[in-house]
């Protein structure tokens, strides 16, 4: 698996040397674009690193993760990786903060630190993949894409607790 | 998106009012700081993946990629343009390859290309969907941690997590199907 990148790389570079295509400024053209995409993205993770930090910063989210807790615990979901679920749609460094957390709080190789790890492996981080897809568009309503996303958010957290029993 | 950000972005600055008020202006800073560093380190990623993609794309190496995912596409999408079409089958492919990093930049450009309204469209819909919930072959950065702190076996999790990556992307898919029904057919 290490050697997919470099392989993709090459084979680019010597197809389209082959083609007769000017690889290098080609190259140029294409990474030229990189800094207006990224400068359209950075206003809207501002936004969601203010409100995840403040968050977290208050303490509010011990609450909120208590509240939500027994529901959770109904479906097989173990109450230590509650925390886990519910960051992880907000920031991908905050959830790996938080599966740090757990590893060396209950192990790696316990049950509940081979299910925070399907769960990190097997859910996305939702509103900031959709900050960053949509920023610079005119897209304001974004209909049921967020909700079906966090709802299999949900499933594969779900499927990742009972998998980790059976597995 | 409005509402629930004002919400808990208020209730959490209440609640650092009563604790710790000399706090506020700092975690803001450095949620911005954060924000700006993230926006850096994806620049970094977008130019080297959206450089190679322009050479693969002047070397009509895109085309035959998107020849190959044809008939998926049609029946993810319907009729999308050859421009979508092709920045689509990118998204697939690295999403297949597991180079998530790669998968974002054509998301956004096949997005950008067809989405100008304000409603989300179907396609908008499905392809952040398939991208939210997308198979993973191999969740490198959660086995590298594993093994950095210990763990007996640290790949052990490769099968459960395929298994439920692939639970999400079936019942994602289907989930757009049941809210916005099958592609139209005609443009």
């Amino acid at each position: 698996m290490d050697y997919v990148v470099p392989v993709i790389l090459i084979l680019v570079l010597v197809y389209g040397l082959i083609k007769r295509v000017n690889v290098y400024d080609s190259f140029v053209l294409g990474a030229k674009k990189s800094f207006d995409l990224s400068l359209s993205v950075f206003p809207y993770l501002a936004a969601m690193f203010i409100m995840v930090n403040c968050l977290r910063a208050s303490g509010l989210d011990v609450y909120i993760i208590r509240f939500i807790s027994p529901p959770f615990k109904l479906l097989g979901v173990p109450s230590e990786v509650v925390e886990l679920m519910l960051l992880r749609p907000f920031s991908g460094s905050g959830s790996l903060a938080i599966l740090t957390d757990v590893y060396k709080q209950y192990g790696v190789d316990s049950y509940v630190g081979r299910c925070a790890s399907v769960i990190m492996g097997s859910s996305e981080t939702v509103f900031y993949v959709a900050s960053v897809y949509f920023a610079g568009t005119r897209v304001k309503r974004t209909g049921f894409a967020i909700p079906i996303a966090l709802f299999c958010n949900l499933v594969g957290g779900v499927a990742a607790c009972l998998l980790c029993k059976v597995l | 998106m409005n509402i629930v950000w004002t919400a808990v972005t208020v209730a959490a600055l209440i609640a650092l009012t009563i604790t710790n008020p000399q706090s506020i202006l700092t975690v803001c800073l450095d949620s911005s700081a954060q924000a700006l560093k993230t926006a850096l380190e994806l620049t970094a990623v977008y130019c080297l993946w959206l450089g190679i993609f322009r050479i693969a794309e002047e070397c009509k190496l895109v085309e035959k990629l998107s020849k190959c995912f044809t008939k998926l596409n049609k029946w993810l999408y319907g009729n999308i343009s050859e421009v979508a079409s092709n920045y689509v089958s990118l998204n697939l492919a690295s999403n297949l390859l597991g180079i998530g990093n790669a998968a974002t930049p054509s998301a956004i450009a096949a997005i950008r290309e067809v989405e100008h309204d304000e409603k989300l469209s179907r396609f908008g819909a499905m392809l952040f969907v398939v991208n939210a919930t997308s198979v993973q072959l191999l969740p490198t950065t959660v086995i590298g941690l594993r093994a950095s702190l210990g763990s007996a076996s640290p790949s052990d999790i490769i099968l459960p997590n395929l298994i439920a990556t692939v639970i999400t992307s079936v019942i994602g898919v289907a989930l757009v199907f049941i809210a916005y029904g099958k592609p139209k057919k005609a443009n």
